[in-house]
């Protein structure tokens, strides 16, 4: 199976679509819904990271994200610093918090129930409580606005660019391949020598970085932090996500996101009970379709890319 | 004293709550997630059939059956399955469970808070070591402690608990010796409900210390990891231990430095984590 070519020809509609959409005269609901879809699905690929490639389900990514809200939120209004260096504090409080985590595995979601009860009462005088830290700031590069929908959604655009080109060579590195190892057998990687506990952690580590980067990116598309960020729902959110459209694979998290926030729109223009048949569809997904949307299709292609190879006379 | 006897009560709570999911877990390996939902299914079952029909005793078989055949429902249907996959399966696939019950109880009940009556006879108050005492309190106390006498019998002393320990430490023998595996993990399950279903009812005539919201399931799930975890996973003997523990330090804290009870339970449970991770009651012996 070719999976690198099966990448491709998913990516490449994925790409086009994403590049003309500005250009049919979408409303600014659409513009920020694709621009929440991308965002969210930086926040999936980081999640996948531990979930698909190495196999651990996290219940506490929601606190990676919202602290990648709120320490932008913080450095750009507190301190005053400028966006690009919010951003970069995001990342390292993601990454940081990943890190902490890490010592913790089995409970990551009572850990981040924690910092969720503190952004919610106990750091009232940073986080601004229940209500949340309104205004938070929109890049600012060489004088564009980027208040505007369109240009932020470029904006974003280009960050996912740039984060799915860093996950594909990191996939691809002997970093990635050791990762997909302990996966596949702990032990047997272990054995070989690997200090699979350090790469348990690493991965932690970028796995929170990018999230914590989602969580800035979200942070400055709303233009507001709540602790609903950081809320173990959110968390679950994620894993749904990632389930749906494939976990460990380049881009099921992405179709995942995608697959949501269109189940989401439509079901809850249809019916007020919409996270109740979200959860059916989650769970029939998992009894009957654990390998995800993408997970499907990339089987279905190793398939017919067989039988044509056979029908070519190339394997016997 | 007073502060003591709160503290027992909602130690005992816990451990109805705690006992089911540390059972589950430890007869099957499935932590479920959904088990502060199907406690929210038993209290909301259990103020519906006491307003309707008015008597405690119906509520609390109604909310323990309704209850226990929803989990077995659950089992049978979605978790069986699942068993030959990797763990983290059963455990998303209860987070997908949560979702499905919160919309069934907002559906059926509605999203405002639920008044619920407390029994009379459970009501009044009594004087006890100069201080003055719920009986509900007491009630609850006692009632805890026969559930876990009573548990701890079922799982150590009777031939079902036999079946179970034995199924759950090699279900694949126990299988080919033609006992009902499948039907004894079903069963299992049922009980840990049924016993959620159960702490659903006591919290709910006890709405002054839970109320019945939506809210009570992910409230009352993660105290319940906590007890589940410093008692040690799947450790019953240990689970009442942590359950009274986290009661008393809840109560305590209520009174003395309310804004801090939560900080102080998770504190806990970070320091047993680093210290003691296998749980604070752990012993090298099989766990009942």
């Amino acid at each position: 199976m070719n999976a690198s070519r099966f990448d491709l020809w998913l990516g490449l509609p994925l790409a086009a679509i994403a590049l003309l959409l500005p250009f049919t005269g979408p409303s600014d609901f659409m513009l920020n819904l694709a621009t929440l879809v991308m965002i969210w699905a930086i926040f999936a690929i980081g999640f996948d990271f531990v979930f698909g490639l190495l196999g651990m389900v996290s219940f506490g990514h929601a606190s990676f994200l919202g602290l990648g809200g709120y320490a932008l939120a913080l450095a750009t209004q507190l301190w005053g610093l400028p966006f690009c260096a919010g951003v970069c504090l995001a990342i390292a409080a993601g990454a940081l918090c990943a890190w902490l985590f890490s010592f913790f595995a089995l409970v990551t979601l009572a850990l981040s129930q924690l910092l969720y009860i503190l952004a919610d009462s106990k750091l009232r005088a940073w986080t601004g409580g229940a209500d949340g830290l309104p205004g938070v700031a929109r890049p600012g590069l060489g004088g564009i606005d980027f208040f505007d929908s369109t240009l932020f959604y470029w904006y974003v655009l280009a960050v996912f660019v740039l984060v799915m080109a860093a996950v594909v060579m990191l996939r691809r590195s002997p970093f990635g391949r050791v990762i997909a190892g302990i996966r596949q057998n702990e032990t047997r990687a272990e054995q070989l020598g690997f200090d699979v506990h350090r790469y348990k952690q690493i991965t932690f580590i970028v796995s929170g970085g990018i999230s914590g980067l989602a969580g800035a990116l979200l942070a400055s598309l709303l233009m507001y932090v709540n602790p609903q960020m950081l809320h173990w729902t959110t968390s679950g959110d994620v894993i749904i996500m990632t389930l749906l459209g494939g976990a460990g694979t380049l881009w099921g998290p992405v179709i995942g996101v995608l697959a949501f926030e269109v189940l989401k729109e439509w079901l809850s223009g249809w019916t007020q009970y919409w996270y109740g048949i979200l959860g059916l569809i989650f769970i029939l997904a998992t009894l009957f379709f654990p390998k995800g949307i993408v997970g499907e299709l990339q089987e279905r292609y190793g398939q017919w890319r067989d039988k044509a190879a056979r029908r070519d006379g190339r394997i016997s | 004293m007073s502060t003591l006897i709160i503290g027992l009560s909602l130690g005992m709570l816990l451990f109805l709550l705690a006992s089911g999911l540390t059972l589950i877990f430890g007869m099957l390996g499935v932590i479920n997630f959904a088990h502060g939902a199907l406690y929210m299914l038993g209290a909301y079952i259990a103020f519906d059939i006491g307003r309707h029909t008015g008597s405690f005793v119906a509520g609390l078989i109604g909310a323990t059956v309704l209850v226990a055949l929803a989990g077995a429902l659950i089992e049978r249907l979605a978790l069986r399955p699942l068993y030959d996959r990797p763990h983290f399966y059963q455990l998303i696939l209860t987070f997908g469970v949560i979702l499905v019950i919160s919309e069934v109880v907002k559906v059926v009940w509605g999203l405002g808070y639920q008044e619920s009556t407390m029994p009379p006879a459970l009501a009044g108050t009594v004087d006890m070591f100069g201080s003055t005492i719920p009986v509900y309190r007491l009630f609850v106390i006692g009632f805890g402690a026969l559930v876990s006498g009573g548990l701890f019998l079922l799982i150590e002393k009777s031939t079902f608990g036999m079946l179970v320990r034995a199924a759950s430490s090699d279900g694949e023998m126990v299988r080919l010796l033609g006992l009902p595996v499948a039907s004894v993990r079903m069963a299992v399950f049922a009980l840990g409900s049924g016993l959620a279903g159960l702490a659903g009812l006591a919290g709910a005539i006890a709405a002054p210390l839970f109320p019945i919201e939506l809210g009570m399931a992910t409230n009352t799930i993660i105290d319940c990891f906590i007890v589940v975890i410093l008692g040690g996973l799947g450790n019953i003997r240990g689970a009442v231990a942590a359950s009274l523990l986290i009661g008393l330090v809840r109560a305590i804290g209520y009174s003395y430095m309310p804004s801090w009870v939560d900080i102080l339970t998770f504190s806990l449970l970070i320091a047993t984590l680093l210290t003691r991770p296998q749980g604070l009651f752990f012993r090298a012996t099989r766990s009942a």
